[in-house]
């Protein structure tokens, strides 16, 4: 019998229990959502880069390693393996589009995965081709493909596609933020082509597996090869790096959002479990008067917990795998930035007891509801819940308490009065507002960077990037030729991290330097600038000290200022102090405000790319962000009319009587009506006044914990924040006049007789 | 002259296939100025009479006129205002605002009564000055249905409907209510209109209305109605 009081009790209040369910869902799916998204992420590209041998380290020479130089790398102990590399940027003859040409000696490190063709023949005559980059050219195994490489013709069938963990995230340099298969992809040769193409060996690249300490490994091999190489580890290798931050940006969301939501729907819990049990303690004490054992109604009461939290807990696996699988899917967000052969999603084994343990929570917090209106004798359980007495508030000693009006004053008690109610709402509206204005902000923050980026930084038309080996008179003769500025870039080791050294020539402006603000700033000759992710390691005025790799030089130079660097972390100073330092450099590439076929093609270029070209990459970024954005949007929306809905529904009943009384004396039900709005609006108001700094502080957390990727600038727009708040207020006045239309079906008669 | 005027007023409630004729064909008129009570055991269809008369609920057929305007045909929000000016209601479990102090819940009405009276006079004449600051759940039963008494007239009504007004009391507290209540409807000047199955009270009425089984079996003018303190409670 007591099995079908418990159906027909929660069909009594299926809303209730409904939005339970559904708050529990989204807040289990929303931390499972983002901890399945970071863990898998994690291991796909793990096990990747295990399968592909990816290499823990990467030297660099610039004018190649020896045959003698591997030879000895191999020897080291600790050394698992090592191949010389090559990896240049080749034209698509005849195309704007380019591929990275790489090449492996040894093919022990840094190797492809086959997905399609011939396996690697490190004799053949042919080229693998990144499949992803074939099927938006629509090449296929058995076309010809023309590559120019410094102006050598490197052409051959295509053997095979593949995917490689060396090219995961497959772009053309730092200035490219997301790949772009269509414009960019990758392909390897074997080293038998390169020697045929090139008429020479060069490996300007060693690549290492080896569990050994970066430091350690650099001693050993400047002791091995009797001179200082530039040495990165993989945490330096946008494949890894990338990959890793991904899955911290994960763990950064999944770390803030989850809390919210589940707080949230643990807390709805909380107070419509006690709402139910107050509801029912009639009921509770009659089957105790009946002779039920305490324990046995306690029993029934708890199940209605356990079942909405399993129900709720099973929705959320669902929903959690969902979100997890719109961003690591073969099609989902994450694959427009990383490639890689199998997207599996796992969840971490911290989830499991947190899930259980969670569960547990709910089903105490309904036993605990229930042995609240079972205390005390039958008869004691058989008198209706009263809430408590009425006391005076603090507010009301206040001058101007006496002259609010009978309705002000009515809200303002209610709301402290039921407290808990109040803070629900209040985390509701605060919850809404923060996902809006996080979301909204996300956006307008990522579109000054471009805008900065476009608009302010990169006035020029086209960049050439130089070669190697290219010679520095010649380089100077086609920079004024193009009447073109110029950088250089050199590694650097400063306190103790490989950064960027970048040496700029920017008289024509055709690059352009921001400072902190983002407003346009000219770089002196005396000192250098450092990035706003170095700021904190030095005041201006100070000395620093930094060596570049390849050197025993230390050079010893003044902080002139701090700029803003949007991609690099890097250390900026002209030419002009470098040449008064006495610090060599080499230049890299060349800006101008020719277009790139006007630019002829020689020697010394190793590629040309088309200002817009490089930004259109970041569209398929924007859209990212505008899914995004969509996904807190609907999330904001979602939460602020369920939370709100339920509290106004329980609000409702609660203040039953009370609005019947006002109905009887004679107030209209519209005068009702607005006195139930303006409790939401006031709550409105409040969570909204505290969801807005919430929302940018969560925003912040989220941009700093990308900035070792980006320098972005916190920018919310107006409209950013007028729209969060209209959304707010829409759904906090949708989900109000939904509740208080009720009040028109109250049947006063019935209202009024008697006490329950 | 009559201020109610009942014509062949009739009430069914339908749930399902059940119905329910809780007034059946009731007809009568009273007089403004008198003091009613309407009698009968519970089920009778004497709280449907008050009910239909304080623009709670409509009838199914008839007419109910109150001060020559026909109210069972009034839409929401004409009821709301027939409520507001018309008529004061006093119930058993005195229906306080939990959250509004003694005076605010009698200060309410002026927000809607045209004619409202001022709430401090209101309350002192029910001898509660010194309550006005207190809330509701902080006063007795007595002291709770002397703020409803309170509140009922502020609204200077012309009538007053009481729905077993010492229902909730003890009988010495319900006798002290029942005199204040018909001293002030009598300085008023008020109709007043009491709901009970208490027989005693009927001893002091001037007009008697007995309903038994949904019809009106009775009503009586009684020439020399007792006082409260000749009846034995």
């Amino acid at each position: 019998m007591l099995i079908r009081k418990l159906f027909r009790t929660a069909w009594r209040y299926k809303s209730q229990f409904l939005s339970m369910i559904l708050m529990i869902a989204i807040g289990v799916g929303v931390f499972l959502g983002f901890n399945i998204e970071w863990k898998s992420i994690e291991a796909d590209t793990t096990a990747f880069f295990e399968e592909t041998d990816y290499a823990d380290f990467r030297l660099y020479e610039e004018t190649g390693f020896s045959e003698e130089d591997i030879e000895k790398i191999q020897e080291i102990d600790g050394v698992e393996a090592a191949t010389r590399y090559l990896a240049v940027n080749a034209e698509w003859k005849d195309t704007k589009k380019s591929v990275s040409l790489n090449v492996s000696e040894n093919y022990t490190v840094s190797t492809m995965l086959i997905m399609e063709g011939s396996e690697y023949d490190e004799g053949a005559d042919g080229i693998w081709l990144s499949d992803r980059f074939a099927a938006e050219n629509d090449i296929a195994v058995g076309d010809t493909l023309e590559l120019s490489y410094m102006g050598v013709d490197i052409s051959s069938e295509v053997l095979g596609l593949v995917k490689s963990s060396e090219n995961m995230i497959c772009v053309a340099d730092e200035n490219q933020l997301m790949p772009d298969y269509e414009k960019f992809g990758f392909a390897y040769i074997s080293p038998e082509k390169l020697e045929e193409a090139l008429g020479m060996v060069f490996y300007p690249q060693v690549n290492i597996i080896s569990d050994m300490e970066k430091a350690e490994l650099e001693e050993t091999v400047k002791s091995a090869l009797g001179r200082t190489i530039l040495v990165t580890s993989k945490d330096e290798h946008i494949a890894y790096a990338g990959a890793q931050s991904e899955a911290q940006e994960g763990k950064t969301m999944g770390s803030i959002l989850p809390v919210l939501f589940l707080a949230i729907g643990v807390l709805t819990m909380m107070t419509t479990m006690h709402r139910i049990a107050a509801n029912e303690k009639v009921q509770i004490g009659t089957l105790k008067a009946l002779g039920f054992r305490d324990s046995r109604i306690l029993r029934h009461y708890t199940a209605y917990g356990l079942v909405i939290g399993l129900l709720g807990t099973a929705l959320g696996i669902g929903l959690g795998y969902g979100i997890a699988s719109l961003i690591v899917s073969p099609a989902g967000m994450m694959s427009t930035y990383i490639d890689i052969p199998e997207w599996k999603l796992i969840m971490p084994a911290f989830c499991i007891p947190i899930l259980i343990a969670i569960l547990v929570f709910l089903t105490l917090i309904s036993s605990f509801s229930v042995k609240k209106m079972l205390k005390g004798t039958a008869a004691d359980a058989l008198r209706p819940y009263t809430p408590k007495a009425m006391k005076k508030s603090v507010i009301e000693k206040l001058f101007f308490w006496e002259r609010l009006s009978f309705g002000t004053k009515w809200n303002i008690r209610d709301i402290l009065r039921h407290k808990s109610r109040s803070a629900m709402t209040l985390i509701g509206v605060f919850g809404c507002m923060l996902l809006l204005v996080g979301g909204l902000g996300m956006k307008d923050t990522m579109a000054g960077f471009m805008t900065v980026l476009d608009e302010e930084v990169s006035n020029y038309t086209t960049k050439i990037t130089l070669s190697e080996s290219a010679d520095h008179a010649e380089i100077e003769a086609l920079a004024e030729d193009v009447s073109g500025d110029w950088q250089a870039s050199t590694g650097i080791s400063y306190e103790g991290e490989t950064i960027t050294l970048e040496i700029y020539h920017a008289d024509n402006e055709w690059i352009r330097f921001v400072d902190a603000e983002n407003n346009l700033m000219e770089l002196g000759d005396d000192g250098v600038y450092l990035c706003l992710r170095l700021a904190d390691t030095a005041e201006i005025g100070d000395t620093i000290e930094f060596s570049p790799y390849g050197s025993e030089e230390t050079y010893r130079v003044k902080v002139a200022g701090y700029l803003r660097s949007l991609m690099t972390e890097c250390i900026v100073m002209t030419d002009a102090y470098a040449e008064s330092m006495e610090i060599p450099y080499h230049i890299s590439a060349i800006y101008t405000d020719e277009s790139s076929e006007d630019i002829e093609n020689s020697s010394i270029i190793a590629g040309k790319q088309d200002k817009d070209m490089i930004m259109e990459t970041y569209d398929s970024f924007m859209e990212l962000m505008d899914l995004m954005v969509m996904i807190f949007v609907v999330g904001a929306i979602i939460l602020g009319t369920v939370v709100l809905y339920n509290l106004g529904i329980m609000s409702y009943v609660e203040r039953h009587r009370e609005l019947a009384t006002l109905k009887v004396l004679g107030f209209r039900d519209k005068h009702i009506g607005r006195l139930l709005i303006s409790q939401n609006i006031w709550l409105t108001v409040i969570g909204v006044l505290i969801g807005l700094p919430g929302g940018v502080a969560v925003l912040y957390v989220l941009i700093t914990s990308l900035v070792s990727e980006y320098e972005l600038s916190l920018t919310i727009g107006v409209l950013t924040y007028s729209v969060s708040i209209l959304l707010t207020f829409g759904v906090s006045l949708v989900v109000g006049w939904m509740v208080a239309r009720k009040n028109k079906t109250i049947d006063m008669v019935e209202a009024l007789k008697g006490r329950e | 002259m009559a201020i109610v005027e009942f014509k062949d007023v009739t009430r069914v409630y339908t749930s399902g296939d059940h119905v329910l004729k809780a007034l059946d064909g009731a007809s009568f008129t009273l007089d403004e100025g008198k003091f009613v009570v309407i009698l009968g055991p519970s089920g009778a269809g004497k709280s449907t009479l008050l009910n239909m008369l304080g623009g709670l609920d409509s009838p199914t057929s008839g007419t109910i006129k109150v001060n020559g305007k026909d109210i069972s045909t009034l839409s929401n929000n004409e009821l709301a205002d027939y409520r507001a000016s018309t008529v004061g209601f006093v119930f058993q479990f005195y229906n306080l605002i939990p959250t509004l102090t003694v005076y605010e819940n009698v200060a309410l009405v002026k927000e809607i009564s045209p004619d409202a009276l001022d709430a401090k006079q209101m309350i002192a004449e029910v001898g509660l000055s010194d309550h006005l600051h207190n809330f509701p759940s902080e006063l007795s039963g007595g002291e709770q249905q002397r703020i409803s008494i309170a509140r009922a007239l502020a609204k200077n009504p012309r009538i007053l409907l009481c729905d077993e007004p010492t229902g909730a009391l003890d009988s010495e507290t319900g006798v002290l209510v029942l005199k204040l209540l018909l001293s002030m409807a009598k300085n008023y000047g008020k109709t007043i209109v009491i709901v009970t199955h208490n027989q005693s009270i009927a001893k002091i009425a001037d007009v008697v209305i007995r309903v038994k089984n949904g019809k009106i079996k009775s009503c009586e003018e009684q020439s020399a109605p007792m006082s409260v303190d000749e009846v034995e409670w």
